[in-house]
């Protein structure tokens, strides 16, 4: 396996389709040495070869520096198959569809901020639900529940939560076509009745962040951005609704497959054509959870500004902007290369160059914003698409810093109760509900983010606009 | 008996037992000690009448209909009361406590999904997406 793997260039590295006889396509790792070796710890790789065996995959399953082992696809994999009939897979998308990060910019200052950056904290992990299964203040049910699930974010602008500047900074407008809540099974409707607005668990945040560093000063004027300024970073997804979408759809395409004589490595990796009738209903499922995900973010980020108001006051408020919005974990139908292929990005983020129009007109000289998140103490990244991303790896870059210890080797590192002290002591405000699930997000469990980043500039990928300090983090 | 196998992005449970059913009162044993870290809530029972196109699938059902009690009913899962398998179907009574349960688990999947007997002995394994 692995023992095949061959140098590229200085930051891409390739296992042939030669390497295992079920290969269709080879396997593409960006990364540098330091990086490759700790990918070859966990059996990231042997998984990406996985995804190289899909029906229809075109040109090479991908990934990105940040890869690591996940199910069926890593985390941090792309694979782009061809359109009408090639396969879509939703474990290729993952159970938290459309899980994704926000960018608001505040109009002060860090030293604007000063001492009430802590109750700024504590004010949004009073309005903001953390934890799997909580529910928030918003509610929607049936008709209003069905209209989120096809209009996304538009749903909530129409009852005055958020503006249409919000809507035109996120990536696809926040509305992905084809969504049908008839695709959407009951229990899964039922999950999503109560959590628009709320963060979830696992590696889900709300971070109070400093703009530390500008590193590309044109983009960072187009996105709105100067050194010293308070940011706030919104990660989370579609909650047990994206959830349920993919348990549904795994089991209804690994009873499928038999029927359209595919074979697969990994039964996660189920799938059926994208012409198919699971394929449609799952690409509808798919985007209605999508939507909904888009739903979540912009109402988290009307919570925001509702607990900025209450803390700052209401100018500050009123003049937080979005920078933008970006999925991680989505299938898209995309244009590459001369062909239309459905992309999946499993862990991995849309990067689209200067010049594309489907990016925000007031980005569309400098390329798509990028937020590259770190972890609690370390800093974040925004950057902007480049134009090696749309010759090299589908219009996609990488989305964190990418998990080197599982989560039980964190905590047996360290205690929950000890890292909030470690991090306070930085300076850092913490609110979480879990001292265990503080402790599985440890700093040290994470790759260098800086590495990171450096790999995604270097392939040409996305370049490096500015670095985020963080200040403050609220915990899923 | 069951342990946590290490695993970069998610958890991986493995277990063993003498029985079918052994191996799915260790996997509901496993989901209550992450579920039932705050134990507390008055006592509760929900019966369970599950199937799957196989007996590893059916045990990816068990687990995944337990996370929806949880998230939806804030039913936290103690132990199995009773519990009948068929061929890849089964009905159980499983007791357990009202309450709030730790913020993890979204999901349970079909990567390495395994349930087998192999001299007597049966074998499962189960990654959720946490």
């Amino acid at each position: 396996m692995t023992s095949e793997l061959r140098q590229i260039d200085e930051v891409l590295w390739e296992i042939p389709a030669s390497a295992r006889p079920d290969m269709r396509v080879p396997a593409r790792v960006f990364a540098d040495r330091e990086l490759l070796e700790a990918i070859k710890g966990d059996r990231s790789l042997e998984q990406l070869e996985n995804v190289a065996t899909l029906p229809g995959i075109v040109e090479a399953a991908l990934a990105m520096p940040d890869i690591h082992q996940g199910y069926g696809f890593p985390v941090g994999g792309v694979a782009a198959t061809q359109v009408p009939d090639g396969v879509v897979s939703p474990g290729g998308v993952g159970y938290d569809i459309n899980c994704g990060v926000r960018l608001l910019a505040l109009s002060l200052d860090e030293e604007g901020l000063g001492e009430r950056r802590e109750a700024l904290v504590h004010e949004i992990s009073r309005a903001i639900p953390a934890g799997t299964g909580k529910h928030g203040a918003l509610r929607f049910r049936g008709e209003e529940l069905d209209r989120v699930l096809v209009d996304g974010p538009h749903a909530l602008v129409a009852l005055g939560i958020g503006t249409d500047d919000d809507l035109e900074h996120t990536e696809s407008s926040g509305c992905l076509p084809g969504a049908d809540p008839a695709a959407v099974s009951e229990r899964a409707l039922s999950r999503g009745e109560g959590q628009v607005g709320t963060v979830g668990s696992g590696n889900h945040f709300i971070e109070l962040q400093r703009v530390e560093r500008i590193l590309d000063a044109a983009a960072a004027e187009a996105f709105g951005l100067h050194e010293g300024q308070v940011t706030i970073l919104i990660h989370s997804g579609s909650r047990g609704l994206g959830h349920q979408v993919c348990t549904d759809y795994v089991k209804l395409m690994d009873a499928a497959i038999a029927r359209y004589e595919i074979h697969l490595p990994d039964r996660q990796l189920a799938c059926a054509p994208q012409s198919s009738p699971e394929g449609e209903a799952y690409l509808a499922a798919m985007a209605a959870a999508a939507n909904y995900a888009w739903a979540n973010r912009h109402a988290m980020a009307h919570l925001v500004r509702e607990a900025i108001g209450r803390i700052l006051g209401k100018e500050t408020a009123q003049a937080t902007r979005q920078v933008y919005d970006v999925a991680h974990n989505v299938a898209k139908i995309e244009e590459h290369n001369g062909r239309r292929v459905c992309v999946h990005r499993k862990g991995a983020t849309r990067a689209f160059p200067a010049g594309s129009p489907d990016i925000p007109a007031d980005y569309r000289a400098v390329g798509q914003p990028v937020f590259i998140p770190g972890s609690m103490g370390t800093s974040s990244f925004v950057l902007a698409g480049a134009p090696g991303s749309m010759e090299r790896s589908f219009g996609t870059t990488c989305h964190g810093a990418g998990r080197r210890l599982s989560r039980h080797a964190a905590t047996r590192q360290i205690q929950g109760a000890e890292l909030r002290r470690q991090l306070e002591a930085q300076g850092i405000v913490v609110r979480c509900p879990s001292n265990r699930g503080l402790a599985e997000e440890a700093p040290f469990a994470y790759k260098d983010v800086e590495r990171v980043v450096d790999v995604v500039a270097r392939a040409g990928l996305a370049r490096p606009v500015a670095q985020l300090r963080p200040l403050g983090v609220v915990k899923g | 008996m069951y342990r946590w196998v290490e695993h970069t992005g998610e958890l991986e449970l493995s277990i063993e037992a003498p029985t079918e059913t052994g191996v799915f009162a260790e996997a509901l044993a496993a989901l209550s000690q992450i579920l039932g870290e705050e134990p507390g809530g008055e006592m509760a029972r929900r019966e369970l009448a599950l199937s799957a196109s196989d007996p590893p699938a059916l045990l990816a059902e068990w687990l995944n209909e337990l996370i929806f009690l949880a998230e939806t009913e804030s039913f936290v899962p103690e132990h199995v009361a009773e519990l009948e398998i068929s061929h890849s179907a089964l009905h159980a009574v499983v007791e357990g406590r009202r309450g709030e349960s730790p913020p993890l688990i979204k999901a349970v999947t079909y990567h390495k999904l395994e349930l087998t007997e192999e001299d007597g002995s049966w074998r499962g394994r189960v990654v959720l997406d946490v």
